[in-house]
Formats: C-alpha cells, sequence, structure tokens
C-alpha cells in the first residue's frame, strides 16, 4: 500500500494488471529479454550434494510428453501402468529406496512423482533393472521413447532422458536462482553480486526456458530419514 | 568486553532519527506475554538443559514481542521484522532465553560488516521513483521500490538494497525483509533464533542446531494492498490472551557436516532434520508493562548447562551489544550485570 503520489504514479502502480501492458509485457518486453539475454534450460533433478540429508528424500517429477494426446492415446498411456501394476509395486519394493512414487496423467504429459533416496543416476539404473518393463510399454506412448526401446539395452541413454524430462528444481531460496543461474553459464562465483532488484527478471526469462519447474525441494514431515530407516524404526522391516 | 569502540560504533549506528536512547535502539516498541513451556517428550534425548528435562509443573516463560524497527512511533501496518525474546525461568532464581526474529537469515556474517551494514542502512529520506523510474522499471521486467506508506518520510529500503548489490552475503537478509510484510497478529508469525546453538545430550553428543518458534495458529500476515493499519498489534494480543491461549511449537533444526555453523547469512537448507522441542503456551498480558516488557533485558547469551553458543562472530558481539544497550536504557535486570559492563 502506497500514500498517493498523484494519479499518474497510481496509474502507473496499476500496470502490471492493465490488459494493454500484460499484453505489451508478453509479446514485446519478454521477447526483447529472451533475445537479449537468452537463458538456457537448466537440468532436471536435484543438484548434486555431499551432505546426508540432501541425499534421502528427493523428488523426482518425470514429465513424459505423449504422442497422443487424444483420448484415445491418454487411455493407453493408462492402461500400460494398470497393466503392470505387479511389476510396478514389486520393481519399487525391490528398489527400495523409494518413499512414495505416483503416475499422474496432467494435460499432455504422463508423469511420475517419486520421493527417493540416494543418487539419481543409481536410482533410474535400478528402476530400469527391476521396472524396465513398465517402461518398455511406456515408451512407445512417450515422443522420443522409441530411440530408448528396449530400455534395458538403452541404460545411459535412459538416464539421460529421464534427466531432461525430470523437472528442474529451483532452489528452496529464491536468491540462489540468480547462483544456480551463474554456474549454468560458468560464471565465477566470485564475480561481482547481481543487482538483487534483477531478480523477478531472471526468473521470469528462466520460466521461458523451463515453462514447468519445481518450486524448490519440497517439505518433508520427517526430513533426513532414509525410507529403510524409517521402515526399520517402523517394525515393518526389510 | 572483546572490542567495547565496535560495541559502541554498532549501536549508535542503530540509533536513528525518531528514536530514543531511553529506549532500544531497535525492537523498540514492544508487548510482554506470560505462559508456560513443556517439553516434547522427545526433547531430553537432544538436550541435557533444563528447560528441556520433564517437569511436573510446566516451567514459566516471559516473553516479549516487538517491531524491528527503531521507532518510538508505532506502525504496526508497516512491513517489518518482529522480535520474539523468550525468557525460560528455571529452578534457583535461573533463567535462558531465546531470541528470535521473522527473518531466517542475518545481514552480515562479522559484527564488522554488520557495522557496514547498519551504516549503510541507516533510513534516508524515502526515494520514491517516478512514474517514468516505474515504467523503466517494468520495462526492465523488474519490480519498483514501493512507494513510501503515507506519513513515512525515511526508510532503509534504499540503503540496504544498494549495499546488497555491492556484499552478496547481504542479499538474501535484505530480500526477505524487503517482502516480510505485517503479521496480522504477533502470534501468527513465525520466529528465527538464526544463530547456530550447540546442544548437548546425555550422553555428551553435542548437535550444532537453530531454532525456530511456530505458531500453532498458522502464519498469516496484512494483505499489502490494504492502506496500513497503525496501532493494532499489542490490542490484538490483549484481545486473545484476555479470553484464551495462544501457542507456539519450538523446532529445531540439526545442522550437517557441511552446513554453515558460525554464518547466519547462510540458511541451511529446509530437509535438515527437525525435532519438536517443546510447546510454549501464552496465557496473560502483564498490566505492568514497564517490569514485564520495557525493562526487561533479554540476552541470547542467556544460556545454561546443554546449551551453548557457536563459534558465530555476530552471536559473540550481540552479548556485549545487548548489554551495553541495556545499560544505556536502564534495563533491569541485566542477565549479566556483575560481569563488567
Ligand atoms: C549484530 C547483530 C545484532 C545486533 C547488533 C543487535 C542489536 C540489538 C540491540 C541493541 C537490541 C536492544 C537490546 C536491549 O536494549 O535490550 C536488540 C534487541 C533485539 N534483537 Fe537484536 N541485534 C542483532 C541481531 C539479532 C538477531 C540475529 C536477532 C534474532 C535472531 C535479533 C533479535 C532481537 C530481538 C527480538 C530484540 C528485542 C529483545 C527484547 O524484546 O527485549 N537481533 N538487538
Amino acid at each position: 500500500m502506497s500514500d498517493d503520489g498523484g494519479w499518474l504514479n497510481n496509474y502507473v502502480n496499476s500496470l502490471p494488471e492493465r490488459g494493454w501492458f500484460k499484453f505489451l509485457s508478453k509479446y514485446v518486453v519478454v521477447p526483447y529479454w529472451v533475445w537479449r539475454e537468452p537463458k538456457p534450460k537448466l537440468p532436471g533433478g536435484p543438484r548434486p550434494s555431499s551432505q546426508p540429508s540432501d541425499n534421502v528424500q528427493r523428488m523426482m517429477n518425470l514429465l513424459m510428453p505423449l504422442k497422443d494426446t487424444s483420448p484415445i492415446g491418454r487411455a493407453k498411456a493408462v492402461m500400460a501402468l494398470a497393466q503392470n501394476v505387479d511389476e510396478i509395486f514389486a520393481g519399487l519394493d525391490n528398489v527400495g529406496t523409494v518413499h512414495s512414487a505416483r503416475f499422474l496423467l496432467v494435460e499432455d504429459y504422463i508423469c511420475m512423482i517419486s520421493v527417493y533416496d540416494g543418487d539419481f543416476s543409481n536410482y533410474i539404473r535400478d528402476f530400469i533393472a527391476t521396472i524396465g518393463s513398465v517402461f518398455d510399454d511406456l515408451m512407445h506412448l512417450v515422443e522420443g521413447g522409441e530411440a530408448l526401446y528396449p530400455c534395458e539395452d538403452h541404460v545411459e541413454e535412459f538416464i539421460d532422458w529421464v534427466k531432461a524430462h525430470d523437472l528442474f528444481q529451483a532452489p528452496d531460496y529464491a536468491i540462489n536462482l540468480l547462483h544456480v543461474q551463474d554456474e549454468a553459464a560458468g560464471r565465477s562465483p566470485d564475480a561481482p553480486p547481481h543487482e538483487l532488484l534483477s531478480l523477478p527478471r531472471e526468473l521470469i526469462l528462466q520460466l521461458h526456458s523451463n515453462r514447468n519447474i519445481s518450486l524448490g525441494g519440497g517439505y518433508r514431515g520427517y526430513p533426513g530419514y532414509s525410507a529403510a530407516q524409517v521402515r526399520d524404526k517402523l517394525g515393518v522391516g526389510w | 568486553m572483546d572490542d567495547p569502540k565496535l560495541v559502541e560504533d554498532i549501536v549508535h549506528a542503530l540509533d536513528i532519527e525518531g528514536g530514543s536512547a531511553k529506549r532500544r535502539p531497535v525492537h523498540t516498541i514492544g508487548i510482554g506475554a506470560t505462559g508456560v513451556f513443556e517439553p516434547s517428550p522427545v526433547a531430553k534425548d537432544f538436550c541435557t538443559a533444563e528447560h528441556f528435562q520433564p517437569t511436573e509443573k510446566p516451567l514459566e516463560v516471559a516473553v516479549r514481542f516487538s517491531n524491528g524497527m527503531g521507532l518510538v512511533k508505532e506502525h504496526d501496518g508497516w512491513s517489518d521484522v518482529r522480535g520474539m525474546a523468550v525468557r525460560f525461568k528455571l529452578s534457583n532464581d535461573r533463567a535462558t532465553d531465546l531470541i528470535s526474529m521473522t527473518l531466517p537469515v542475518f545481514f552480515a556474517p562479522t559484527p564488522e560488516t554488520f557495522l557496514q551494514f547498519a551504516t549503510a542502512a541507516r533510513p534516508k529520506e524515502c526515494n520514491r521513483e517516478t512514474p517514468w523510474q516505474k515504467i523503466r522499471d517494468f520495462l526492465k521486467l523488474q519490480i519498483p521500490m514501493p512507494d513510501p506508506y503515507p506519513g513515512q518520510e525515511t526508510r532503509p529500503n534504499e540503503g540496504a538494497t544498494e549495499f546488497a548489490d555491492k556484499h552478496a552475503y547481504a542479499q538474501p537478509a535484505v530480500l526477505q525483509a524487503s517482502v516480510i510484510g505485517a503479521p496480522v497478529s504477533y502470534v501468527r508469525a513465525s520466529y528465527h533464533a538464526v544463530h547456530t546453538f550447540i546442544v548437548t545430550d546425555p550422553d555428551g553428543t553435542d548437535r550444532w542446531v537453530r531454532f525456530n518458534w511456530q505458531p500453532i495458529a498458522g502464519v498469516l500476515n496484512t494483505n499489502p494492498l490494504d492502506p496500513p493499519v497503525g496501532v493494532y498489534l499489542k490490542e490484538d494480543l490483549e484481545k486473545r490472551l484476555a479470553h484464551g491461549i495462544e501457542r507456539f511449537s519450538l523446532m529445531m533444526t540439526i545442522g550437517e557436516t557441511g552446513d554453515d555453523f558460525n554464518d547466519s547469512t547462510k540458511q541451511w537448507p529446509p530437509h535438515r532434520k527437525r525435532v519438536m522441542m517443546g510447546l510454549l503456551t501464552l496465557n496473560d498480558v502483564p498490566k505492568d508493562q514497564e517490569a514485564h516488557a520495557e525493562k526487561l533485558s533479554f540476552n541470547p547469551w542467556l544460556l545454561t548447562d546443554g546449551i551453548r553458543p557457536s563459534e558465530d562472530p555476530v552471536l559473540k558481539i550481540r552479548k556485549d551489544v545487548y548489554e551495553f544497550s541495556s545499560n544505556r536504557r536502564g534495563g533491569i535486570p541485566c542477565p549479566f550485570s556483575g560481569t563488567e559492563g
């Protein structure tokens, strides 16, 4: 809330909510900045860390674009999973590091959302070993999937594909977006700081490159514990 | 006192026009409340300090809520950091304090850099952006500085932002302070003790931890688009406690090797192990606010066996800064009176 700085000031304050200004911003201002300061798409998944609680309960938000987005195409994706429930449950039980996992059909994507412990590549590798058949079925239905079929024979490519389709996880604290961008751009951590006021622009430009993102690493009800520790403490063992 | 000149310089840097040397230089406006603290059943497994041991009778506490700014005139509705200072009353007339604020991170890693920050961020005449400057901001996809509040003549915003543009360590705190807003009630905000403390468990194991009070009623700010109300926070608390109680949980986050234990400009990731240490229940606003709030002197170094300060140099200097400030305004009882002043 501001004091009254005159009608022009009040009008300018309201610009971000005015249709014509939103139109101008969307079709002129943002494209100009995208042209001037393009941001590379930032990779998915959690960033590497050697600290214990950063390596448990990690989040995967895998968005796989459907080839056929019609109700029939969507139904095929649902069927592929519904017919493999046993494979999925047995596989996840055997991977052992998964806290929770679920599949969603959202807009034009079939999504796998999961919480797992440990290294991302190893998680995916375990996955292929244990539920590769489910992904094989899915790969026929998603864009770019054919080249990965069968997953078992394309493990490394599959891992790269998953990384590319897992959502970028924005840092937990807003200001750190600048540091993640700097790192991606090879800017030295000792370079002079960014202007604080540039943060909204940096965010907008990043969202141009990463349309879908995870807002931080999420909330945890029992942070810092692995699935194995929780099960062990609960006496439901492995 | 390690460096009396630095301590004095810091307090003087905090003194602003509209403040008073007879009052606190920051967190000037406040209200005292009383209540009880009950440790959670697991608290004793993590810390041997008296207030975390099971007791038959809950421990009495004195709390002072405050507005961070150093003005003697109340501006409850302005965006500002709020404070919550808690004194746990232990046996044999001893006590221990836990001082926290709504900002989870601090502006500077050392007393010297804090002095620089405090000097740079001294309130200056509000620099209202012209409509053209605002349009330029929008075209740069930036958010203009907020207009001053009605009647606001000076503010720290411009100086703090300028400082943060040159000193990356100040950016997290300046950014978060710039959008902190005003709580609808002192009991609808989450307060952070910010610094790292070391707690010792019954086996003698030390853990590096940070404390945080979370309101059971939930966090809620006023709508920043509504005109700010000048004075409401004290009355709100009086009303709430006249009719009932308000509660906070005390959460303790456990740091890990690799976390910054001695630098409170570095927030720990939110995935660290977190322990529920106890429940604070507020039940009264004492009538004599002079004794129960204004004259009280909290100090982050008023600790007790089982909990000790980290090596954070800012935490270190706060001991003397609070003592100096308390002596200057005639605060009683100063927890360190008896030690050199
Ligand atoms: C260099 C760092 C800091 C300095 C120099 C400083 C300075 C001061 C001073 C001089 C007072 C008045 C004390 C009195 O007269 O009793 C005060 C009060 C207070 N400070 Fe700080 N402070 C610092 C950091 C912090 C931090 C990190 C927090 C929160 C975690 C904090 C929270 C508070 C609160 C809540 C009060 C009000 C206490 C009351 O209600 O009596 N301060 N501070």
